[in-house]
């Protein structure tokens, strides 16, 4: 039960998740991935991670570059286009005022 | 190359997504479970669901097949008839999730639970797109997208009529993906024929009193004339 509220909860934010992590610069799948986990988010699999870099590629917020590696295979470098750093802006302000009302409503709650 | 790889670049060529980027994909994915040390399966889950997730948004002209098996489905109308058709799909099951950038309705149907939905189309005055919503939003309409002056809105029916919005067997997602009335073709044609007597004129005339070659002269109007008719395309779809 506890595992699927919070897969939930990151279904509504991994996409703004995914951008706010590629703010600093480019990364590729898996970076991203542990990146989120070391952020305490929980170990994000590919299976979910990958369909929604491809959405927000598909929307003009990611771009990408597939560059092949010397050794081992080659992979998918994601960066922000200027509409993703519009989008994070923007979204990730409408967020964060969401986490703060439920953070109020939580708080008060507890403690009423 | 792993069976799982192998399994899923078949399944992604088979859903329409250029070998290149299957090329690519596949690749990264690889890279991406030889750093994590997990099985691909355990990572991405099974080839054909992960396959479906992921050629929904990679490729570029998706079938109808593709379209009802991922609930998602992108489609366009003419401007005398997108509102009647938004609504005729809305029934279906269709929510429009935005309007692209080539002003295609990109859609998405729920495979467990589809429900029906109602779609209004407003031109942006004065007032502005936010005053337009807000004036709007009492009522259940939320913006879905926007085309220059024109703002879409849609509605769930289960706004107004509970969970008997909910469609029990909806039919299979449409296999066109452009729908065109009889206005428009009306209207292009028109434009054709007017087009057609310009040239001619012109032709007549050039001919007559200039050493162009007649020959020449009509490779560039056709030229023209196709150029022209794409334009009235992009005036009532993309332009509007």
């Amino acid at each position: 039960m506890a595992t699927d509220r919070r897969a939930n909860w990151l279904k509504g934010v991994l996409d703004l998740l995914v951008l706010a992590g590629l703010a600093e610069g480019e990364s590729y799948g898996y970076e991203i991935s542990k990146t989120l986990a070391e952020a305490g988010l929980g170990q994000i699999k590919g299976g979910t991670l990958y369909p929604v870099l491809n959405r927000l590629e598909e929307a003009g917020l990611l771009a990408a570059e597939f560059r092949v590696t010397e050794r081992g295979p080659g992979r998918r470098y994601y960066r922000l286009t200027d509409q993703g750093h519009e989008t994070l802006r923007e979204q990730g302000e409408l967020w964060l005022a969401f986490a703060d009302s439920v953070r109020a409503v939580l708080t008060k709650g507890k403690t009423g | 190359m792993s069976d799982y790889f192998d399994e899923l670049a078949r399944l992604l060529r088979e859903a329409g997504v250029p070998r290149e980027r299957v090329d690519a994909t596949v690749g990264d994915l690889a890279a991406y479970v030889a750093e994590s040390g997990t099985a691909p399966e355990e990572e991405f889950g099974p080839a054909a669901a992960f396959a479906r997730t992921l050629g929904a948004g990679a490729a570029p002209a998706e079938s109808a097949e593709s379209a009802s098996e991922g609930g998602r489905w992108v489609w366009t109308a003419d401007i005398f008839i997108d509102e009647q058709r938004l609504n005729e799909f809305g029934a279906q099951g269709w929510e429009v999730e935005t309007v692209d950038k080539r002003g295609m309705f990109v859609s998405r149907r729920d495979a467990e639970r589809p429900q029906r939905w109602e779609y209004r189309r407003e031109v942006v005055g004065r007032e502005g797109r936010r005053a337009l919503a807000e004036r709007l939003a009492p009522d259940g309409w939320e913006p879905c997208g926007s085309w220059v002056h024109y703002e879409y809105f849609k509605r769930p029916a289960a706004a107004s009529v509970g969970p008997a919005a909910e469609i029990t067997a909806p039919p299979p997602a449409p296999a066109a993906r452009m729908f065109l009335s009889r206005r428009f073709y009306a209207l292009a044609a028109a434009l054709f024929a007017v087009i057609a007597a310009v040239v001619a004129g012109v032709g007549v005339v050039l001919t007559a009193v200039t050493p162009i070659k007649g020959a020449h002269f009509w490779t560039g109007a056709a030229i023209g004339a196709l150029a022209a008719l794409g334009a009235l395309w992009l005036m009532l779809r993309r332009l509007r």
